[in-house]
């Protein structure tokens, strides 16, 4: 069991309102979901003295200025009132945004900050989202752009048709966990798709992207941000809201490979080997949990995380996902807040924020009563996999 | 429709493949210590780190790995030729061994996971206007 188990806490939780286009300056955005996040904590902006987090945007061109269209520490540093002494900070140029939490409660643990700030701004630019738009295509995209291959929704299609093929899997099958997250997103007023009920019929009917992924397998990008207050477990004891204490975190970042040769069998060696750290510092298995937050980025990334950390059979997840298994009142309810789906894409921090609020007693009307554990897995697994499990006892 | 496909910008380490690409050879980066075949062609060889690599030509034949049919107009040049196949293919000289292919959504009826398929060369431009050639995959014996 790792030595850190219950040591650190999520204290405090805030995000900003999520729109489909740019409407205020990103920075703006960030502010306000980070003010928010320390006001929930119950502490002033003065004790902040950790900062981290991962800025990039999702490809090439997105982000270019900050408080614009990026959110950098050095802007927050700028324009949040915290103290001056903030030294310590983290800014993860690859990887996901539990890349820059881990650095956060390493931090928390060696007594380099006492609380710590998270956030994820995300932009959503205008156009077609991560179009190609260069007539050259150097480095590794030589052997794809001449394809008219360049985006992540064809990645996963490719995956995913693999999994169709093998398992016999159906996009019947796929409608139950989808429109389950977006049942879910009724219950959360921050989702962007609150108010916007979608049936099954819907799912089928809804336009292909990249076959056999479709439109509604795509999250929906947005504009926002949302943030943490990490901090220590004794100091969390002390603060107004009940603690979410970090059980355990894991990370996978062994295998980097590309467009070219990412398949459904890497998504799976990844996502096995992160979720098997957070399995075997933490003490806990699948068993344990009672609600799953798993990346949906794409919708097959919740099959293969479901699979990869051994809450169903490889191979076995679209039947699991049916007759209300993944459901709030199920056997292990997913994505209880919408998933990216749904709530909108903040690259993994919704799916952390849940984890944290549902093990805390602070998931409002879709709190899975009792919830003593709750995991999130972030990536897809893509590239790099990343989670935190959080329990409700230190 | 024809698309207008992004040019390679060939380096250091695609120059062979696609120069042999265009006398209408399938040359794949391998390890001259350990044989382990790569592409994306990479410095050193990522099984066993030895710098000890060359450009031999292989069978040309594999089957399909996994394919996508694309209905979004997501990359430049290719805004009519939607629908549009990529099929990633896998060489028979090494397990997961891949490369691309795409091709009309309306000749792809015989696409299927598992088909067995042959090179071709489709005759491109360099980025810097060289005379290369784009390999694609068809069906095998077609
Ligand atoms: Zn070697």
């Amino acid at each position: 069991m790792w030595a850190g188990r219950g040591k650190t806490a999520v204290a405090g939780i805030g995000f900003s309102q999520l729109t489909r286009t740019h409407e205020r300056p990103l920075g703006q955005l960030a502010i306000e979901a980070c003010r928010a996040a320390i006001a929930d904590a119950g502490i002033e902006p003065s004790q902040i003295d950790g900062l981290a987090t991962h800025p990039d945007q999702p490809f090439r061109g997105a982000g270019n200025r900050a408080g614009e269209d990026l959110v950098p520490a050095a802007f927050l540093i700028d324009h949040l009132d915290i103290g001056p002494e903030v030294e310590w900070y983290a800014q993860v140029s690859a990887g996901l945004i539990p890349s820059a939490i881990i650095e956060a409660l390493n931090a928390l643990m060696a007594g380099a900050c006492t609380y710590a700030l998270v956030w994820r701004a995300m932009h959503r630019p205008a156009g077609t989202y991560g179009a190609w738009r260069e007539p050259f295509a150097g480095g590794d995209s030589q052997f794809t752009a001449p394809y008219g291959y360049t985006s992540p929704f064809q990645l996963h299609a490719v995956a995913y048709q693999r999994y169709m093929h093998r398992y016999g899997a159906t996009r019947e099958e796929m409608a139950s966990l989808v429109t389950n997250s977006r049942a879910n997103a009724q219950l959360n007023e921050a989702a962007f798709f609150n108010g916007t009920p979608m049936s099954v019929d819907d799912y089928l009917a809804a336009r292909m992207i990249s076959e056999p992924i479709c439109l509604f397998d795509c999250d929906i990008p947005v504009e926002g941000c949302a943030a943490l207050v990490l901090t220590t477990a004794e100091r969390a004891r002390d603060l107004p809201r009940p603690p979410a204490y970090v059980a355990a975190w894991g990370q996978h970042t062994a295998a980097r490979p590309t467009y070219v040769n990412y398949m459904l069998d890497d998504y799976m060696a990844c996502g096995a080997s992160t979720a098997g750290k957070l399995w075997s510092r933490s003490g806990l298995g699948p068993g344990d949990v009672d609600a799953a937050q798993l990346y949906d980025g794409f919708s097959p990334s919740t099959y293969y995380w479901l699979e990869a950390a051994g809450f169903c059979p490889e191979g076995e997840a679209h039947a699991f996902v049916q007759d209300g298994r993944v459901a709030l009142g199920g056997e292990l309810p997913v994505n209880t807040f919408g998933g990216s789906l749904s709530e909108g894409r903040l690259h993994g921090m919704g799916h952390i924020a849940e984890a944290a609020r549902q093990v805390s007693g602070r998931a409002g009307p879709r709190q899975v009563e009792g919830a003593e554990v709750s995991i999130a897995l972030d990536g897809s697994p893509l590239l790099r996999g990343a989670g935190l499990l959080f329990t409700r006892e230190a | 429709m024809t698309p207008d496909r992004p040019r390679p910008v060939l380096d250091a380490l695609s120059r062979a493949y696609w120069e042999a690409a265009g006398r209408g050879e399938l040359a794949i980066q391998r390890c001259e210590e350990c044989g382990h075949y790569q592409h994306p062609p990479r410095p050193l060889c990522e099984r066993c780190t030895s710098s000890d690599l060359a450009y031999p030509a292989v069978s040309g034949r594999g089957v399909v790995h996994s394919f996508t049919t694309n209905h979004q107009r997501n990359v430049a040049g290719f805004e009519r030729a939607v629908p549009y196949v990529n099929l990633i293919v896998e060489l028979e000289e090494q397990a997961e061994l891949y490369l691309l292919s795409d091709l009309p959504a309306g000749e792809a009826d015989w696409v299927a996971i598992g088909a067995p398929v042959e090179v071709a060369f489709e005759p491109i431009e360099a980025a810097e206007g060289e005379a290369i050639a784009l390999p694609q995959f068809r069906p095998a014996g077609g």
